[in-house]
């Protein structure tokens, strides 16, 4: 059966619009904001490049008449970005994206040395000279969706397939469990790493390792459908964090949510246009303007607990509810956070902890 | 009609400098193929697909430092591949080089003197080289396969890198991104041509190709490593172990994958991330054939394989391609010279021609 | 105890592919010619089976068609390494690096889309009979296949005059074309074979193991069959169990990090790599077994003019 979605087929009507729009010696060229995008993987139909590419057409819908986006992908070689930011530069892109942390440490180096370009970096470390960065809160999405895996698992044993020990990866699959436990205590998470970004193969042979150990719910970091089709033949429940697989997952996706660049390159797009420009350090989670988006809930998700999704995510737009709020102790039991407390945004950036209740291992420092 | 082989008495001397040009210009063709498939006029795509990545010096200089490190490891192949050792672990050799390279520069760099640099190129050469010992070892003391155990080494260096980023050289500053510490500039190469990226270690490549050069064509050991290639009997009743040809080629291989592994920390990168290898260690392999295992032969190869590299991105920036082309056209071109290196040996002889020449003869 | 089964089943899966293409891969070998570019035909296949898949909403069409695409690239390696007489490592090579590019290149509009096939649709018509339809929703068909296949590669091998006439060209060409084999001709169709079966083997990771197309799909696999076919010391029960085993490697070390061990991951993601050398060291260590077991001409060219 042919899978065709309207997601299919926007993203092709949006490629064709981009084909057209590069390369035409544009009659209004002086006007037009030239945008210049690199993506070190291939565009998807889902996943982290997806989100990435999704960015930029909703800034092309936003500014049709003044923006004209010049898009790179598959640049999988670090040494590579230095010469093609460079180029797009120099090419007249005054306001240029990279998509992803491995492209930071190139930015950070050339921003200052193009004055004639902005420049952005999604998940980079920090605002620099010329530089601006922009990362999700995605602990705020999974602590939510911890919220359902902790009332749907019946073994009490989630499971999470992470690609590699990234920060984002670690504050997301602690906050999914400390969402867990914070409606059903005895919960506990185990986590499989696949040393891999996308190797689909493995992280179907993962859930498969996790569901035999016991695992009802699997969440994860997925690229790819993956790892909800696996979970759907294994007939536990899947949990998409920063993908919405409902398209092809049809009954296993109990919920799911998403990153939402939009605001980030609309946002800087316009303060390039009205020459306010200043390089920003943007973290945001939920809320209007954020960047993380909860998604699809499936049927099949109590309407209780999608109710009590919903309170605490309006607590936490509200800034009342913290995922890592105290006490939390890590996986040796050490008191990390004391009761009262939170974690601050530094450390939650930089963790390099498991929290109490999470089976795995991390690198050690 | 069907097509037959002919030995020629000796090898072609035309055919061993045209066969790379008519590989290049097949390629071409196949390229506007391509291009006019994709809708593109073929002649200025092709024109574009070449020419713009070296319009300017920044463009030469970047030329320049994605070919040093494959004419590097590809010289240090074409070593061991002459004597029949094959070696596709470069890819591996080239990130243990980046291990052992990249400790030096991340515990002697701060504060260190001149003598890091130094010490990082013999630190990365040892590493590779270490590296490379394995499959010498398993194919000398116990016969394995060294294609198949030094390509699974790839993935086994690959991981280990990966668990060193993760862990122990992760930058503390870095907020646990996957990164190690930016090198301290005594752990780097000093620019060479201002205003550009290329660097001291494009150098390490030529003397690469003149110390190779030097070993294949002027030295008893190159000789000795060629009768290998070509008959391992012929080498052994000339008193030539092939445990020696296997040692050497995988060693010379694997110390220049590593210095090329120090080459990019030191040089494009400036620091270590778990993806420091850009593939060079497999393009290496095309490079050195492609240059047909000669040092002069791989310095152009190099510098043509790293052009296709920059065009590949040009591809896409400008012509609306996909970057999978570099990898299409370096596999293309890999194929027709290999195709054309046959005439070298032999003359086709088409039967049915032959026929239709004999019957007519007899008239 | 309740671990058991679904590692072994998990295995099963993870096995398949390597199934298919080691065997595909001995076949090839045995007539004498080493083919190193399984992973380029697995890639190419993997990526035109799930086009093809997905567009017509038919597993087998993909099957098929990832044959005919991955046989294509085995013949081109063969007019190449056979008619050509080129290197064969080096055709190889590149037939890696071309099969790899190309199958992206192809697999550029498919990237990241998943396939979601009837599970009974696989089983075609047999899923309507009553107990067959049971076992092929549980073991897919693909698997079953892949039995057949090892069992058909065994019997021909050892026990047909074409298995005894393939097996000669891999000892001995010129004898064989002095006993009026047409070497070339059983060289070629020998090659043609493995292709397709590498053109299964990826067809199989893109349609039903992962059921979608991403570039890194085939993740070395074509390499671990061309080595599992040296393990297998060219006999095709061994190459069977072999891929089983490695398939259990892969699977072992997921399962050991889900329980928890206390292990660095990375060191748990190299074990299967680590464990194919040693297997290889093992085996090829007894130099005699080795001279013994591989077919003489292996990777030599043939020149029918001798």
């Amino acid at each position: 059966m042919l899978q065709l979605n309207r997601r299919n087929f926007l993203k092709s009507a949006a490629a064709t619009a981009l084909l057209a729009g590069t390369g035409l010696p544009a009659l209004a060229q002086g006007e037009k904001l030239k945008v210049g995008v690199i993506h070190m993987g291939a565009i998807s139909d889902t996943g982290w490049e997806y989100f990435q590419a999704q960015a930029w057409r909703a800034l092309q819908a936003e500014f049709p008449d003044q923006v004209e986006v010049t898009v790179l992908e598959n640049i999988a070689q670090i040494q590579d970005c230095e010469r093609l930011f460079r180029q797009l530069s120099t090419q007249g892109h005054q306001l240029i994206f990279g998509t992803t942390f491995s492209q930071y440490a190139s930015l950070k180096k050339l921003a200052p040395t193009l004055p004639n370009s902005h420049f952005e970096c999604c998940a980079g470390i920090d605002a620099g000279d010329n530089l601006g960065v922009f990362e999700g809160k995605h602990h705020e999405g999974t602590y939510l969706t911890g919220i359902a895996a902790g009332r749907m698992t019946k073994s009490n044993v989630l499971g999470w397939v992470g690609a590699f020990p990234v920060p984002q990866v670690i504050y997301s699959l602690n906050a999914f469990l400390l969402g867990a436990r914070s409606v059903n205590p005895d919960v506990v998470l185990k986590v499989v790493w696949a040393n891999a970004w996308v190797d689909p193969a493995k992280e179907k042979d993962a859930v498969a390792a996790l569901v035999a150990q016991g695992a009802d719910v699997i969440s994860g970091s997925p690229n790819t459908p993956v790892q909800g089709l696996a979970a759907e033949e294994k007939g536990v429940w899947s949990i998409g964090s920063t993908g919405d697989f409902s398209a092809y997952v049809k009954k296993a996706q109990l919920v799911s949510f998403e990153l939402d660049w939009s605001a980030a390159h609309i946002e800087a797009a316009k303060g390039v246009l009205a020459g306010t420009w200043e390089p920003t350090n943007r973290w945001r989670g939920l809320g209007d303007g954020g960047f993380v988006k909860m998604t699809t809930s499936s049927p099949d998700l109590p309407a209780e607990v999608a109710a009590e999704m919903a309170t605490a995510e309006a607590a936490i737009i509200a800034g009342t509810l913290n995922p890592f709020a105290g006490p939390i102790k890590d996986q040796a039991g050490a008191e990390k956070v004391v009761a009262g407390a939170v974690l601050p945004d530094e450390e939650i950036k930089g963790m390099t902890w498991l929290v109490e209740g999470v089976q795995g291992t991390l690198p050690s420092a | 009609m069907s097509i037959r082989l002919e030995a020629r008495p000796q090898p072609s001397r035309t055919m061993i400098w045209l066969s790379p040009i008519l590989a290049i210009g097949l390629t071409c063709c196949v390229a506007m193929v391509i291009f006019a498939v994709a809708g593109l006029n073929p002649l200025s795509a092709l024109a574009t697909f070449i020419f713009t990545p070296v319009t300017d010096l920044y463009g030469l200089g970047e030329l320049l430092i994605k070919a040093a490190p494959l004419v590097l490891i590809a010289i240090g192949l074409s070593i061991g591949f002459r004597a029949g050792v094959w070696n596709v672990g470069g890819e591996g050799q080239l990130i243990v080089g980046v291990i052992f390279g990249g400790w030096l520069a991340l515990t002697y760099g701060p504060g260190g003197g001149p003598w890091v640099l130094p010490a990082m190129v013999v630190g990365g050469a040892i590493g590779g080289a270490l590296w490379a010992a394995i499959p010498a070892l398993l194919r000398t003391r116990f016969n394995a396969n060294e294609i198949l155990t030094s390509l699974m080494l790839n993935y086994v260096a690959q991981l280990w890198l990966g668990y060193l980023i993760f862990g122990p050289w992760r930058d503390p500053a870095g907020f646990n991104f996957p990164q190690s510490e930016p090198l301290a500039p005594a752990a780097l190469f000093p620019t060479l041509i201002e205003g550009t990226r290329a660097n001291a270690s494009i150098l390490l490549a030529l003397v690469a190709v003149g110390l190779g050069w030097a070993l294949m064509s002027r030295s008893f050991v190159g000789f000795q490593l060629k009768i290998t290639g070509l008959s391992e009997g012929a080498a052994r009743y000339a008193g030539f172990s092939p445990s020696k040809a296997v040692w050497i080629g995988m060693l010379a291989g694997g110390l220049a994958a590593g210095i090329a592994g120090v080459g990019e920390i030191a040089g494009p990168l400036g620091q270590i991330f778990p993806t420091a290898s850009p593939g060079y260690g497999y393009a290496a392999i095309i490079v050195a054939f492609l240059g047909r295992l000669n040092p002069i032969g791989i310095l152009f190869s190099g510098l043509l394989m790293s052009l296709l590299y920059l065009s590949g991105d040009v591809a896409q920036m400008s012509l609306g391609l996909p970057s999978s082309i570099t990898g299409l056209f370096q596999g293309t071109l890999l194929f027709f010279l290999l195709t054309a290196d046959v005439l070298i040996h032999y003359r086709l002889r088409s039967s049915t021609i032959a026929a239709a020449v004999v019957a007519g003869s007899a008239k | 105890m309740s671990q058991f089964l679904p590692i072994l089943l998990a295995t099963l899966i993870a096995g398949t592919p390597l199934v298919y293409a080691a065997l595909g891969e001995l076949i090839t070998e045995r007539a004498g010619v080493l083919n190193m570019g399984v992973e380029g035909m697995m890639v190419t296949g993997a990526v035109v089976a799930f086009a093809v898949a997905l567009t017509t909403g038919n597993l087998w069409l993909g099957v098929l068609a990832a044959m005919v695409a991955a046989g294509i690239l085995s013949l081109l390696f063969s007019v190449l390494a056979i008619t050509f007489r080129a290197n064969q490592v080096a055709v190889g090579l590149a037939m890696t690096i071309f099969g790899t590019s190309l199958g992206s290149y192809l697999g550029k509009p498919f990237v990241g889309m998943a396939l979601v096939l009837d599970p009974s649709q696989a089983a075609g018509g047999f899923a309507q009979l009553p107990l067959v339809g049971l076992i092929f929703s549980a073991i897919h068909p693909l698997v079953w296949l892949s039995w057949i296949l090892f069992a058909a590669v065994w019997y021909f091998l050892s026990r047909t005059r074409a298995g005894l006439a393939l097996r000669a060209v891999g000892e001995s060409p010129t004898s064989a074309h002095a006993i009026g084999y047409p070497v070339v001709r059983i060289r070629y169709l020998a090659t043609l074979f493995g292709g397709a079966m590498a053109g299964v083997a990826g067809a199989y990771m893109s349609t039903v193991y992962a059921s979608l197309w991403t570039e890194g799909l085939i993740a070395g696999r074509g390499w671990i069959a061309v080595a599992l076919v040296v393990f297998a010391t060219w006999r095709p029960e061994r190459c069977f169990a072999g891929a089983y085993l490695f398939g259990g490697a892969t699977m072992a070390q997921l399962f050991a990090q889900s329980a928890g061990i206390g292990v660095p991951s990375e060191l748990m993601s190299a074990l299967p790599y680590l464990a194919t050398i040693v297997v290889l060291v093992l085996i090829s260590r007894d130099a005699a077994l080795m001279r013994l077991s591989v077919p003489a001409s292996l990777g030599k060219p043939f020149d029918p003019q001798g």
